[in-house]
């Protein structure tokens, strides 16, 4: 350390702010865990239904994704503390924020590329790029940027509704272009629990939302059960079909509604026990499970490594959770502690759904599971927020 | 190192909007946070409640809603060789080409791409494909059609290329081109059986259903030897529910090696299509040459069919396909199978014609159809049958002998006609020598054919010994032959209680019961054999798959029917009739043959149809084989006509048989046969003769000899390389097998005998460097 010091280098660097230190190891090393559990899983899940000359197509995807995600983190992290507070500064995050969405509105142009029916991506180049990726890491960065900012104007009325239009604006745009219920949900969540922590009220907020999510739940259920009882399933969107679905996944109506993933995916979780059938011998994900090495993957989680492989998990990202928690509470300054509270919530919000949704603890709605499900622009930006916390936590360790 | 800085940042920032807001942030984020494990701690609660409630009832679920995967592996049925292991039916290895739609569909631009390769290496319509793909957007399983092991390959490496040049392309592209699913279109293991003769020996090797069943022949008399059993990809559950797969490999079909000799079954068929050609619509217009024409060629020794043959052919390959045949001979085809032309007369029923709607000509035209592919099917040489005629004269003169009621040189007094019976009864039958033949002797008789001589000894035998002899000979009974569809003629004979003084004397001469072509032949066999029955039989072997005999099928003798001596003198009444009775025409140049005429009316079809015949053995001084060759109702003006033809197909056919059986001319050229041989491209093969009776002698004493030995191959051999010479052209042939070592000039390929030489030379010229240049 003393001899580093003395090098130019670090002369530079430290004129710059502050030094290159270790990153947080054990968000490292939470990290790389998951990604070794992701890629086994994912190689599991998919070499079956593969290819036979190509078994690893996925996972070499997948890790090509990862590696770039490493990149990134590496990049962040020594990138000066300033350039950080620039991208969320006055002009920077409007920038962003007005590009990420104008990548959602890409998705109506021929760029964008239509798998099973959904238009979530764009293709440039070589890569393809989920756009609801980018908003979410742009509406962290933004939200982060105006509150540290602004300071006290978010607890005005005006600074607060800018703050919670903006969030309600990008999640809209989210639902309604690329039909991401679930990217909508992680958007607003991500902005209205961000503003929620910056601002001092409680009561409010916490009844306002309770009693929108409790207004909306009920009219989506009350609508569906209306609607079953009227005998007219068939007319309802297919959102409403999933609750009915999720109140019944045996009902055979609804079998080609979604009810066939969510009830093979609870087969696999029942079926794995506490220790599961072993790495590589589940039975459900052989085209039994749709999207198995996706969205579904806990479930092939549960049936080859059974509940210790899902505690394992759910410790790995506990931990990152948690260690991002500890990095905001160490932040030196608001913008800094909020843009790890931001990444908090995105990997804790991002979790809870996928969990929920696999377990059939809500209805139905597509959501990776961060850092372990297939998907590369996910994976890379869900890293490129990491590095963002790592950074923080360097500003702070000094 | 850097401390005094950063108390300075704090106190700079103390009790600012910053600190506080951090503060507040701070105290809204461990909540947050304590939520959040908590949230967490209850998903892994509620995945354990999954298991801990469910677990035993879904780990059920899972391992029932397998599938195991249970997935047939197709047999391979046997094939069926000739007696020198040509292939005459065999089940190739082709492939199902199966349409993934739905995963087709998950990679639509693909598609295009998948399309073309699909039109281009394995022929299917590409639009077609399309909108199936379009139409049924859900489909996994849609087999487009069959492709052989070649278009596979030529499919795949066609996506490899293309996927390779795509990959190539895309390196310099902003929108990439999309490569080939491989996936949506993939293969299904699958057998087709296939006859590489076409419509060689049809009727005896019968074909097989979509579904692999066998039909007619030999293909459904040993179809369950033929068949073997599917194998079966599946997977199980192991004690410790582990699911295992394994596979039940298929067991093939037994290989059945006939006793048919493609070489003579192709000159059999070669000569019964020139018939056919020659004398098709020469009396009735437009019509064949005969309703139907058979030919039997079978080995005396053994009851060994060496060929069975009857015209008109279908082709095995495509059995449904009538295209060969015109709309006139379709209808006389139709006819034979008992289909009614009911077309109402022109007229009076016109409105009625109006009436019948499309669908109704439609399915009349195809019961039409139907009944002519039925007929054409049907094996005429087993399966149909008619009265023989003369040649049952053979029978009755036989019969005689052996019972002792007459002797050789016996004489009969022919005055044209014969009555019988007394006063109402009495009947008078015509011999065809209007006015009669004189006094003959009883060679005499069975070389003219005289029917009064036959009627005499027919009354000298009397009805029981008729009767016995009949039932001997096997007629009335089924000769068993391993074909199926042999006909029951059970009520086609008479017995003692329905045969009278008239049906005695009219099955003398052979009319007024009816016979099959192989009881005919089986029958005559035994006559110039020494007196032994032989069942008939077309199988001599079968193998299983690897190669390795199943079962032999040896010669059944069945009864001696006439003693030796009496053979021996039918024997030479037969010579008789072709040295200079009604069957000289029957003669191959160079050979002495013997054999009888037959020309019998086809009762209730009016005068002028007849069924003509000819049937005779060869050679003269040790017969060896029998042929028969019937013609039903010749298409010719006269009776006289049709007996005349089938002597001259009778003798066309063992004029390229005999030499290629080793059987050598015994008889004197003339220049105009010598001229006729030339044409034919034939050799006069009296010189090899002294050696073949040599090795005739030497093997007497352990007749019958089976065909297959040859053994004249044996002294016919070359003193420098120790190899046996084939007689024929001189080529060097394989000790054991008989078949020329020198591969490609093989005499199956060649009837002529004379294109084979120009092959040798061909050979030597170009081993030879040529100097000039």
């Amino acid at each position: 350390m003393e001899e580093a010091v003395k090098t130019k280098k670090h002369r530079r660097r430290r004129r710059a702010g502050d030094p290159v230190v270790l990153p947080d190891l054990v968000i490292l090393g939470a990290l790389f865990g998951l990604m070794i559990i992701g890629a086994v899983m994912i190689y599991s899940t998919t070499s079956y239904t593969s290819d036979l000359n190509n078994q690893s197509q996925f996972l070499k995807k997948q890790l090509l994704a990862e590696f770039l995600g490493l990149v990134a983190i590496a990049g962040i992290y020594l990138l000066p503390y300033n350039t950080i507070k620039w991208v969320g500064g006055r002009p920077m995050r409007l920038i962003l924020l007005f590009g990420s969405l104008l990548s959602v509105f890409l998705l109506k142009t021929p760029l964008g590329k239509t798998v099973k029916g959904a238009t979530r991506w764009i293709v440039i180049g070589p890569m393809q790029v989920q756009p609801a990726e980018i908003v979410k890491i742009a509406i962290l960065i933004y939200i982060a940027g105006f509150i540290a900012e602004k300071k006290e104007f978010i607890n005005t009325r005006t600074g607060f509704f800018h703050a919670l239009a903006v969030t309600g604006l990008s999640a809209g745009l989210v639902y309604k272009i690329s039909n991401n219920l679930s990217s909508a949900l992680i958007i607003g969540g991500i902005g209205v629990l961000m503003i929620f922590a910056s601002t001092k009220d409680w009561a409010k907020q916490i009844i306002g939302y309770a009693l929108i999510i409790v207004l909306g739940v009920w009219f989506m259920i009350s609508k569906a059960h209306s609607a079953q009882a009227a005998g007219q399933v068939d007319t309802l969107k297919f959102r409403y079909k999933r609750i009915l679905v999720w109140e019944d996944p045996t009902n055979p109506d609804f079998y080609y509604e979604g009810a066939f993933q969510t009830l093979q995916g609870l087969y696999a979780i029942g079926s794995g026990g506490v220790f599961g059938k072993g790495i590589g011998k589940g039975i459900q994900k052989l085209d039994k499970i749709p999207e198995v090495h996706n969205d579904m993957i806990y479930s092939a989680i549960c049936e080859e490594t059974g509940l210790i492989g899902a505690v394992v998990v759910m410790l790995l990202l506990g931990t990152m959770v948690v260690r991002c928690f500890q990095l905001a509470l160490k932040a030196r300054d608001t913008y800094g502690m909020l843009l790890c509270t931001g990444v908090m919530l995105h990997i804790a919000i991002q979790t809870i759904l996928n969990v929920m949704v696999v377990t059939n603890t809500m209805p139905n709605t597509g959501v990776s599971l961060p850092f372990i499900s297939y998907g590369g622009s996910s994976a890379l930006f869900l890293m490129a927020e990491v590095g963002l916390v790592l950074r923080v936590g360097r500003y702070s360790s000094r | 190192m850097e401390e005094n800085k950063v108390p300075r940042r704090k106190k700079n920032r103390h009790g600012s909007p910053e600190v506080s807001m951090m503060k507040t942030i701070q105290g809204k984020i461990i909540i947050m946070a304590i939520g959040m494990v908590m949230f967490f701690a209850f998903l892994i609660f509620r995945t354990w409640t999954i298991m801990r409630d469910n677990g035993e009832r879904y780990k059920k679920r899972v391992l029932e809603q397998q599938k195991y995967d249970s997935r047939a592996i197709p047999y391979q049925r046997g094939a069926i060789l000739d007696r020198n292991g040509t292939l005459l039916a065999y089940s190739e290895r082709v492939y199902n080409v199966v349409l993934d739609s739905s995963m087709a569909l998950n990679d639509p631009d693909a598609i295009e791409a998948t399309l073309n390769g699909v039109s281009a290496t394995l022929g299917f319509e590409k639009d077609v494909v399309r909108e199936y793909i379009k139409d049924h957007p859900e489909s996994q399983y849609h087999i487009l059609g069959t492709v052989t092991y070649d278009q596979r390959q030529e499919y795949e490496t066609y996506i490899e290329n293309y996927n390779a040049t795509v990959k190539e392309e895309n390196k310099n592209r902003e929108t990439k081109l999309p490569g080939i699913n491989a996936k949506s279109v993939w293969f299904e293991d699958q057998f087709r059986r296939t006859y590489p003769g076409g419509t060689l020996a049809s009727d005896a090797i019968g074909f097989t259903t979509a579904d692999g069943r066998g039909q007619y022949g030999l293909e459904e008399y040993y179809d369950d030897v033929l068949t073997g059993r599917n194998g079966r990809e599946y997977g199980y559950l192991t004690a410790e529910n582990a699911l295992e797969r394994t596979v039940v490999p298929p067991e093939n079909g037994y290989t059945l090696v006939t006793t048919l000799d493609s070489y003579i079954q192709r000159v059999c068929e070669e000569k019964l299509k020139a018939y056919d050609e020659e004398h098709a619509g020469e009396f009735r217009e437009n019509e064949m040459g005969a309703d139907n024409t058979g030919v039997i060629v079978m080995d005396i020794h053994s009851g060994e069919i060496l060929a069975m043959a009857s015209y008109p052919f279908y082709d095995l390959n495509d059995p449904r396909d009538l295209s060969m045949y015109s709309d006139i001979q379709i209808d006389q085809l139709a006819r034979m199978g008992g289909w009614s032309d009911e077309e109402p007369a022109e007229g009076e029923s016109e409105t009625e014609e109006e009436r019948e709607t499309k669908e109704e000509r439609d399915a009349r035209e195809e019961s039409r159809l139907e009944k002519a592919r039925q007929n054409l099917w049907k094996n005429f040489c087993i399966s149909q049958s008619y009265e023989p005629g003369s040649v049952c004269k053979t029978f009755t003169v036989a019969a005689a002998l052996d019972a002792g009621v007459i002797h050789d040189g016996d004489s009969f007094d022919c005055r044209g006609y014969l009555t019988f019976g007394e006063g109402s009864k009495a009947t008078t039958i015509r011999c065809h020598q209007r006015y009669g033949d004189g006094v003959i002797t009883l060679k005499q008789a069975v070389e003219k054919s005289c029917n009064v001589a036959l009627m005499l000894i027919g009354q000298k035998l009397g009805k029981e010994n008729f009767l016995k002899y009949q039932r001997n000979f096997n007629f009335g009974l089924r000769t068993n032959i391993d074909l199926a569809g042999e006909m029951r003629t059970a009520s086609l004979v008479f017995n003692k209680n329905n045969m009278g003084i008239t049906e005695l004397m009219t099955s003398t001469f052979g009319q007024g019961f009816n016979v099959t072509m192989i009881q005919n032949i089986s029958a005559y066999a035994s006559l110039v054999n020494g007196g032994y029955y032989y069942q008939p039989h077309m199988v001599k072997q079968i193998k299983d798959s690897g190669g390795a005999v199943v079962q032999n099928i040896e010669p059944t003798i069945v009864r001696q029917v006439v003693s030796e001596s009496v053979s021996r003198l039918m024997i030479d009444y037969c010579i008789g009739v072709v040295d200079e009775g009604t069957g000289t025409r029957a003669r191959p140049a160079g050979y002495r043959i013997g054999g009888k005429t037959g020309t019998a009316e086809r009762s209730g079809q009016g005068k002028r149809d007849y069924t003509v015949s000819f049937m005779g053995f060869a050679p003269a001084n040790d017969p060896q084989i029998a042929i028969y060759v019937v013609i039903d109702r010749p298409n010719t003006a006269s009776q006289e006509n049709g007996t005349r033809n089938a002597c001259i197909l009778c003798k066309d056919i063992l004029t390229e048989i005999l030499p290629y059986l080793h059987i050598f001319m015994t008889e004197p050229l003339t220049a105009a046969e010598r001229k006729e041989l030339e044409e034919k491209g034939l050799k006069d093969t009296t010189a090899l003769n002294s050696i073949s009776e040599n090795s005739i002698s030497e093997n007497e004493a352990s007749a019958p000899v089976p065909m297959e030995e040859k053994p004249d191959i044996r002294v016919l051999i070359d003193d420098k390389t120790g190899y046996a010479i084939d007689p024929l052209n001189g080529e060097y042939l394989d000790p054991e097998t008989g078949v020329p070592i020198n591969g490609d000039s093989s005499i199956f390929q060649d009837e002529n005998g004379n294109s084979i030489e120009i092959e040798v030379l061909k050979d030597e010229e170009s081993e030879k460097p040529d100097p000039r240049e």
